[in-house]
């Protein structure tokens, strides 16, 4: 079969526009509802504490309990019915991601309880900072280059809130940033991902 | 003279080998995803993937899931390896030094 040079380029470039378009697809088929759950729950749970300050605690408790009833029954239905892809490690995965989530929750309590952080905003602080630090393991244990980007920069963004954020400002700058690149990660995912 | 595989080599059976070679090997695709990430018809990529099975390019599995029939597909090792020929006889190609 006779073809030339232009046209082999061609082909190697369909190729590889169709392989990182599967990739990205099924990517995002998975994590982009989730994450822009998550950043609603945090853009709201953040705004509330801003202004209900003294119900801080009751809103993060109640989004988070939501949060966790949905995310659960996303995972099964997902796991039961919608998987654009199986493979005979999945299941052994999402186990061990499930069983990493419940392991990282226990000891967050454990080293609230040693720690015993003085304000809500190191006890925020320090929860968020862990949670992303899951997504960095868990991106590296995927090998989901995005998932490890995503927790490094919320990472650094609570830290900037943080230490350089004035007090008052810090529920609104998480909002913003912290949710919102949760928030712009699902939805980039979901729409704009190609 | 480097060889180019016909089976894989039409348009559309060289984007269906593309996107399930994009997978992990123990990884499967399902029917209904491929068809509308590659924005095919039912007929088409049923007819495509046939070929592709009769040269034993990829395997397919039918199978229920919660009761509902899905099927999935997954490249086969001689499939990886034909597809690996395939794009080295491409970039062969355009390297220059079979150029037609």
């Amino acid at each position: 079969m006779d073809i030339s040079r232009q046209d082999a380029k061609e082909f190697l470039n369909q190729i590889d526009t169709v392989q990182n378009h599967t990739r990205k697809s099924i990517a995002s088929s998975y994590d982009s509802g989730l994450l822009i759950l998550w950043g609603l729950i945090w853009v709201t749970a953040f705004i509330g504490t801003h202004f209900f300050v003294a119900r801080a605690f009751h809103i993060w408790t109640t989004l988070c309990g939501i949060g966790t009833i949905i995310t659960v029954l996303v995972c099964r239905q997902q796991f039961r019915l919608g998987n654009p892809t199986k493979f005979s490690a999945a299941k052994k995965l999402g186990w061990r991601i499930f069983w990493f989530w419940i392991s990282l929750f226990a000891y967050i309590f454990i080293w609230l309880s040693i720690l015993v952080p003085r304000t809500g905003i190191q006890v925020n602080a320090f929860i968020i900072t862990t949670i992303m630090f899951a997504y960095i393991v868990i991106g590296i244990w995927s090998a989901s280059s995005y998932m490890i980007w995503l927790g490094a920069v919320v990472t650094c963004l609570t830290l900037i809130g943080f230490y350089l954020i004035p007090l008052s400002y810090y529920c609104l700058w998480m909002a913003v940033t912290a949710g919102g690149v949760l928030l712009g990660a699902g939805l980039y995912l979901r729409f704009c991902w190609r | 003279m480097a060889k180019l595989d016909n089976i894989i080599h039409q348009p559309v059976r060289l984007q269906i080998m593309s996107s399930v070679l994009a997978l992990d090997p123990d990884e499967q695709v399902d029917f209904v995803y491929l068809r509308r990430i590659l924005n095919l018809t039912d007929g088409n990529l049923g007819a495509h993937l046939t070929k592709l099975e009769n040269a034993g390019y990829i395997k397919i599995e039918k199978t229920f899931i919660a009761r509902k029939p899905r099927t999935f597909i997954s490249a086969t090792g001689k499939g990886r390896h034909a597809f690996n020929e395939y794009t080295a006889a491409l970039k062969q190609i355009m390297g220059g030094h079979e150029e037609s």
